[in-house]
């Protein structure tokens, strides 16, 4: 048993730092093939254009832990963004009570997820399938597809658009929820337990340990913040639309697998979910500083996903967990 | 052995910082930075290929870069992306109209000049807007040529790219304008998304062709639609029973609009379109193009009026099967 | 009497399925009876017969306990290579040749990843998915591939060819469903979803099923690719996105379990048709279309829940 841990120990550590010097090789490269990337103005770039999909990779970290999966957090995101809108517009708050209200309908509708896939055991992959349409859907059906939101009070704009004590003012909220999530998979026996769930489910359910509420409460994280990312979305572009997060959920799983966590569950670290993030979004910035096509820079995310798999799996040599 | 890492990784960033101060792009070359509403869009790219024209005979450098999935914000990082990288003039056909305003604003307030074309951003966020024609006149040409073509009674459908983009909004508001105005015997009875792909265009024209059997005109407003539904059109065997027009690319449409299955397809040179559009931006960039102006000398296309602040190249033209071989995009 | 019980107990699925797709076929003869005119429902089958091909090749990987979000990609990355070698002169056979074995090409690539490597199918299907898919987009830039007079209906008439396109459609699901049910390889499949470890100790390669349904799934494509190529004188370079989610949603809908194990190649038949019907439906009742997408995603969450059943009754065997 320690053996085992201290191999996989050793396996994490190699994950982490090999995506580490990628990241740096990464800075580096694009520091001389575009003249500006190293600039502050350029990081604050990187930072504020990834803080919407950092904060869906950040929750969906437990999630993919326990086993699940939730596909329906683009779609979330676009839903929170439009009601968030109506409720400012149209229902008359104040945008403060839109925005908490906005959190609120975000843990619903991970609720939602979480009755269907911890309560009736159904699995993730469907169930939030079914309402990432069902999202995207119902955000299409309220604005009747062609309603926008736009003109917005400067408190909330500035959440997006300006800078608060030097950083930009999302990168804070973005560094908050990160040490938050941390904390919760790495410190507290929440995170204890979303590990056991997905290394082995009916083990730990034997163990005791409440499985159904831990995994539920992934789920309604997860939707809560990613109200709170569709809040930061609409501070940063000034407008809300039905089909705002388009494609997130796929880019945020992207990089939670490519910071090291397992797709089957029990192996991963919120760290090297950062990691990813982070490699995904110099990569993307720093292709249009080397004025490479955007196509380009799509290719290489998968194509480094595969890389990083590979590695993975060969550092892991035999003994997969399932076939 | 990670901590040395991390530890180096900020060193790295710190050495990185210092070199900002190089010039990003070098040399008296101006820049233009053109943005299209979606890169592998072939509308768009038979503007890029007027506006590589204009680039060339002015000697600038032009960068073409577009956002590849649908999620809105995805123009506003690549103007962002623009403003650090130091182009000198942005050219942007906008998505979302107040959520790109918000990068462009900030453009301009770092001294980058901002043209918009095909479709406007809000006016305080950009200088001049390079129109090929009105959303009046595209909605009303769209409107006068269903009466032409069908009279003014009967039943038409519209076939657009999404529910929301907002300039094919803007049109059908025109259109539906100028129906209740002029044609108030024509009826719209439906409108369906296409997701601008043209398979699913042609599915849903054949639903409509069933579902509404009186119908006799189908107006497709985004250029995979119109070959889409001509296509359902002729299969349902209805060829000239329900005309097809729409605003579409002649080369995709040549051969249903020399069949008679579309009659008409409105358009504008796109080329022309394109080329203006650098000679504007870089007149402005420049300064010989400012407020006030009436007139734009551009290029091989002469002196364009100037209105205000929208330079238009003209009106709608429509393609059909007397001139569409005139025409090569 | 307890076979007949058996019967629906064990296809309980299917049998709620076909009785939603009843029901919503009665609302329509009444309420839109243009929806049944023969020409235009020849039509319609026509365009859903190559996803119906693709579902057919997505449900042998979910019952086999692994997934494929490629599909969409490869058959766009198919659509376009056929058409341009349609366009060279190649003759149309030779091109449902190169297409089938392009998908199947591709489809083998995702399977040596998943079954060789052992990587989670999900993120390699993710990676190609980006990468064909982007790819495709940079050679394309949007271009539409103008096909030679030849090539619609495979040069038939329009009704010979529709004929023909479902008739190979419905060959693909007569055969696929047979060999699951009859050929060794078919069992294969539902025990290595089933259990792997079991599998592998019964003296089954598991890993070798999963790499031929990943190269069967990605031929399907290439056929499907093919089947819907001819159906117009253009190739949009587009076509194909979102393909994924709709043969997966299909083959779910119908009852095969993303847990591997289950399912039945008529169930996606019947899972597909109901999806299918709901856009059509939507037009010819003459309600609004954004709609869509809300009522797909209230099927599929309707018909995962209605598993709950047969799922604790499976659980508490299993304990």
């Amino acid at each position: 048993m320690n053996s085992a841990r201290s191999r996989w120990r050793a396996v994490l550590l190699r994950h982490e730092s090999v995506l580490l010097a990628l990241l740096l090789a990464e800075i580096l490269f694009f520091n001389v093939a575009g003249a500006r990337f190293g600039s502050l103005n350029n990081a604050f770039d990187i930072v504020r254009h990834s803080v919407e999909i950092g904060l869906l990779a950040l929750v969906l970290t437990p999630i993919i832990l326990t086993g699940g999966i939730d596909l329906s957090l683009g779609s979330l995101l676009g839903l929170c963004a439009i009601l968030f809108g109506k409720m400012w517009r149209d229902g008359g708050m104040p945008i403060e009570l839109a925005a908490g209200c906005t959190l609120g309908i975000g843990a619903l509708a991970g609720a939602l997820n979480a009755a269907l896939i911890a309560g009736l055991r159904l699995p993730a992959l469907i169930v939030t399938l079914g309402t990432y349409s069902l999202f995207r859907g119902l955000a299409e059906a309220i604005t009747r597809g062609v309603d926008t939101f736009t003109n917005f009070p400067p408190v909330l704009l500035a959440l997006g658009q300006e800078r608060f004590a030097g950083l930009p003012a999302q990168g804070w909220a973005f560094a908050l929820i990160a040490a938050v999530v941390w904390l919760l998979v790495h410190r507290t026996t929440s995170g204890r337990a979303w590990r056991a769930i997905g290394f082995a489910p009916e083990g730990a359910r034997y163990a005791g340990l409440p499985v159904t509420r831990r995994i539920a409460s992934a789920y309604v994280l997860a939707g809560t913040v990613a109200a709170l990312a569709a809040i930061i979305y609409t501070a940063r572009v000034g407008q809300a639309k039905a089909d705002a997060g388009t494609g997130y959920e796929l880019l945020a799983i992207t990089a939670v697998v490519l910071g090291g966590t397992s797709i089957f569950g029990g192996i991963g670290t919120v760290h090297g979910t950062l990691l990813g993030v982070a490699a995904i979004a110099v990569l993307n910035n720093g292709l249009v500083h080397a004025r490479q096509p955007r196509e380009v820079a799509g290719m290489l995310t998968g194509a480094l996903l595969l890389i990083a798999l590979t590695l993975s799996a060969a550092a892991r040599g035999l003994g997969s967990r399932r076939g | 052995m990670h901590r040395f890492l991390l530890i180096a990784l900020c060193a790295v960033s710190f050495a990185c910082q210092k070199s900002a101060d190089r010039d990003a792009l070098g040399g008296k070359k101006l820049t233009v930075a053109l943005l299209p509403k979606s890169k592998g869009n072939a509308y768009f790219i038979s503007c890029k290929k007027g506006a590589d024209t204009a680039a060339k005979e002015l000697g600038v450098d032009l960068i073409f870069d577009g956002p590849t999935d649908p999620d809105p914000a995805k123009q506003n990082e690549i103007v962002e992306n623009w403003i650090t990288l130091g182009v000198d003039v942005i050219a942007a056909a906008c998505e979302n109209k107040e959520g790109i305003s918000t990068a462009l604003r900030r453009a301009r307030s770092a001294g980058i000049k901002v043209v918009t074309y095909d479709a406007d951003a809000l006016p305080d966020a950009r200088d001049f807007f390079v129109n090929q024609a009105t959303p009046e006149g595209i909605g009303q040409a769209l409107m006068d040529e269903a009466a032409k073509q069908i009279g003014p009674e009967g039943e038409f459908a519209i076939i657009t790219a999404s529910l929301t983009a907002q300039n094919m909004i803007e049109w059908q508001r025109h259109i539906e304008a100028q129906r209740a105005a002029k044609y108030p015997g024509l009826k719209m009875v439906a409108l369906r998304p296409c997701d601008d792909k043209k398979d699913l265009a042609q599915s849903e024209a054949a639903n409509l062709l069933g579902a509404y059997p009186n119908l006799k005109l189908i107006m497709a407003i985004c250029s995979p639609a119109v070959p889409g539904a001509a296509e359902a059109v002729k299969q349902a065997g209805k060829a000239g029973q329900v005309k097809v027009i729409g605003l579409g690319l002649p080369n995709e449409n040549r051969a249903y609009v020399k069949e008679g299955v579309t009659q008409t397809v409105i358009l504008w040179n796109t080329l022309d379109l394109g080329y203006l559009t650098v000679q504007a931006a870089v007149a402005t960039a420049k300064g010989t193009l400012t407020s006030g102006a009436t007139v734009l000398t551009a290029g091989r296309l002469g002196e364009i009026k100037v209105e205000g602040d929208q330079i238009v190249l003209g009106k709608p033209f429509a393609f059909t099967r007397e001139n569409i071989d005139e025409f090569d995009f | 009497m307890s076979g007949q019980a058996g019967l629906l107990t064990r296809h309980f699925r299917e049998f709620a399925v076909a009785a939603v797709l009843g029901i919503l076929l009665l609302v329509l003869a009444a309420f839109a009876p243009a929806f049944f005119e023969w020409q235009p429902l020849l039509s319609r089958m026509t365009r859903e017969a190559p996803v119906l091909v693709v579902a057919c090749g997505i449900a042998p990987i979910l019952i086999a306990r692994q997934i494929d979000i490629s599909v969409g990609s490869i058959f766009g990355v198919c659509s376009v290579a056929a058409g341009l070698l349609a366009t060279e002169g190649w003759p149309v056979v030779l091109v449902a040749g190169a297409s089938i074995s392009m998908g199947a090409v591709l489809g083998g690539i995702n399977g040596g990843f998943v079954a060789g490597l052992r990587l989670p199918s999900i993120v390699v299907t993710l990676a190609t998915m980006v990468v064909w898919r982007e790819a495709l987009r940079w050679w394309r830039q949007g271009e539409f591939v103008n096909l030679p007079a030849g090539a619609q209906w495979f040069g038939h008439s329009q009704v010979t060819g529709q004929l023909l396109l479902v008739g190979t459609a419905g060959a693909v699901l007569v055969v696929l469903a047979w060999a699951a049910k009859n050929l060794s390889a078919g069992r294969f499949v539902y025990a290595s979803g089933s259990d792997a470890e079991a599998a592998r100790l019964a003296g089954l390669r598991p890993q070798l099923v999963t790499f031929w349904t990943f190269v069967v799934a990605g031929a399907l494509c290439g056929l499907a690719a093919m089947m819907n190529l001819v159906q117009s004188p253009q190739v949009d370079p587009k076509s194909g996105a979102g393909l994924e989610l709709r043969a997966i949603a299909a083959a779910v809908v119908g009852g095969v379990a993303v847990s591997g194990g289950r399912g039945t190649m008529w169930g996606v038949f019947l899972g597909l048709a109901l999806l299918a019907c709901v856009n059509p439906a939507l037009t010819y009742l003459h309600v609004h279309a954004f709609w869509e997408k809300a009522i797909q995603g209230v099927i599929i969450l309707l018909a995962v829940a209605a598993d709950v059943r047969a799922t604790e009754a499976r659980a508490r065997v299993r304990r």
